[in-house]
């Protein structure tokens, strides 16, 4: 082989090379827009579209008005929101009287709760961890920008202008029946359990919590993993575990009669 | 190093222009059968490439440019393949680092079909067509002048008869 066969084997290297780093770089672009993409809609205008979305929540879905479990549901969310540094949100927690395992967040810090995640719970510091990763959701912005990805903002903030108002059912529809992607769920998890250890709350209630969703799904396939959004529960209680609080940690318990409120609903 | 004087356009006839164009062309229909497993156009270029190389020394460049250039590109796209069934079975996480692969390995397969259509026309014109690297490995290998060629240059088999 001549100098000049090795000249180009070289530039065919470098190209090749070059191709790869330009590939990583046009990933990690793609990767990091949450936040990007998020500030296409700023706090203000997530605040109106979140008041326009939760009186639709509250027509469309029946809300637990006792007085037991709201004022629970409040002790917890004062715990978790004293714990945050800084937050652009004014949380409001609801309970959904559903019989689904569920717990959702529209923008503008509003998180809904179903009564059954509720009753599942064996104790309010559980409850706090799936809170918790409903409160990173909005701290990541996720929801504006999972929005954003699925609408456009044009189309988002053509409701606050009064815009066609078949967008708005669609973006509600899209908040509650989408789930978000992978990494954004790590990425809720990893900001609840550094949120639980600040709220005093053990972060192991994630796993726990998690555990008792394992249970649930018995026959769930775990390798069909990669081709859901949604991380796999063992994974995840696995890093919930394994998750190192600060040695002075102290878990401080709720004052909450866990049965009576499970009781109410 | 000697080479065999390389064979211009109007020399060469339409039945060689088009087997050189073939070994461009094959590649198109084993890659929509092989795309899962990128492994069949690397046989069929070197099926391919023994079948057709001994016809003329045009063809054998076309054959074996086709085939040096398709290795990469295999290689490339089997390491895609072996980290997805990695990551499916291993219970791994897609990572940037996968995904950055995948754009790089998509790219060079556009870059490889872009490059192979350009060489199959020209094939067909009768003409050569050097890709970078495997262009002139192929030309050493397809035109130097071999030993073997020496000796059947001083002693041939069918001689004139004055």
């Amino acid at each position: 082989m001549n100098s000049s066969a090795f000249r180009d084997l070289l530039i065919l290297v470098l190209i090749g090379a070059a191709i790869l780093i330009g590939g990583y770089f046009i990933v990690k672009q793609i990767g990091k827009s949450d936040l990007d993409l998020s500030y296409q809609v700023s706090y203000e205008q997530e605040e109106k579209l979140g008041n326009l979305f939760k009186d639709i929540v509250w027509d469309q879905y029946p809300t637990v008005k006792d007085n037991t479990a709201d004022s629970s549901l409040q002790k917890i969310k004062a715990r978790l929101v004293n714990a945050l540094d800084t937050s652009y949100y004014r949380y409001d927690f609801s309970i959904i009287k559903s019989s689904d395992i569920n717990a959702f967040t529209i923008p503008g810090g509003n998180i809904f709760v179903f009564s059954e995640l509720l009753k599942m719970a064996e104790t309010p510091e559980e409850v706090a961890a799936v809170l918790a990763h409903e409160i990173g959701h909005a701290e990541k912005r996720h929801v504006v920008s999972k929005l954003i990805k699925e609408l456009s903002a044009t189309a988002i903030l053509s409701v606050l202008s009064g815009g066609d108002p078949s967008v708005l059912a669609q973006i509600l529809k899209s908040i509650v029946g989408s789930s978000f992607d992978r990494k954004q769920e790590e990425e809720a998890d990893q900001f609840a359990l550094a949120l639980l250890e600040k709220a005093n709350i053990s972060p192991k209630n994630l796993a726990k919590f998690f555990q008792r969703l394992n249970e649930k799904n018995l026959d769930y396939d775990r390798n069909l993993e990669i081709i859901m959004s949604h991380p796999h529960n063992d994974k995840r209680i696995e890093r919930a575990r394994r998750y190192k609080t600060k040695n002075d940690f102290k878990a401080l318990p709720f004052d909450i009669d866990w049965k009576k409120v499970q009781e109410s609903l | 190093m000697e080479f065999h004087p390389l064979p211009q356009p109007e020399e060469i006839v339409e039945r060689e222009k088009e087997d050189a164009m073939g070994a461009y062309l094959m590649m198109f229909a084993a890659v929509a059968v092989g795309l899962p497993l990128p492994i069949i156009n690397l046989i069929a270029a070197i099926v391919y490439y023994f079948v057709n190389r001994k016809k003329s020394r045009f063809i054998h460049f076309h054959c074996l440019q086709s085939l040096l250039s398709n290795i990469p590109t295999t290689v490339i796209n089997w390491g895609l393949v072996i980290w997805g069934i990695n990551i499916f079975f291993t219970d791994r996480e897609l990572t940037d680092y996968f995904w950055a692969y995948a754009v790089f390995a998509g790219l060079c397969t556009l870059l490889y079909f872009v490059i192979s259509i350009i060489a199959a026309f020209k094939a067909r014109q009768g003409k050569m067509y050097y890709f970078l690297f495997f262009g002139k490995i192929s030309y050493e290998v397809a035109f130097r002048v071999s030993e073997e060629d020496s000796l059947t240059n001083t002693d041939p088999i069918n001689k004139p008869p004055f």
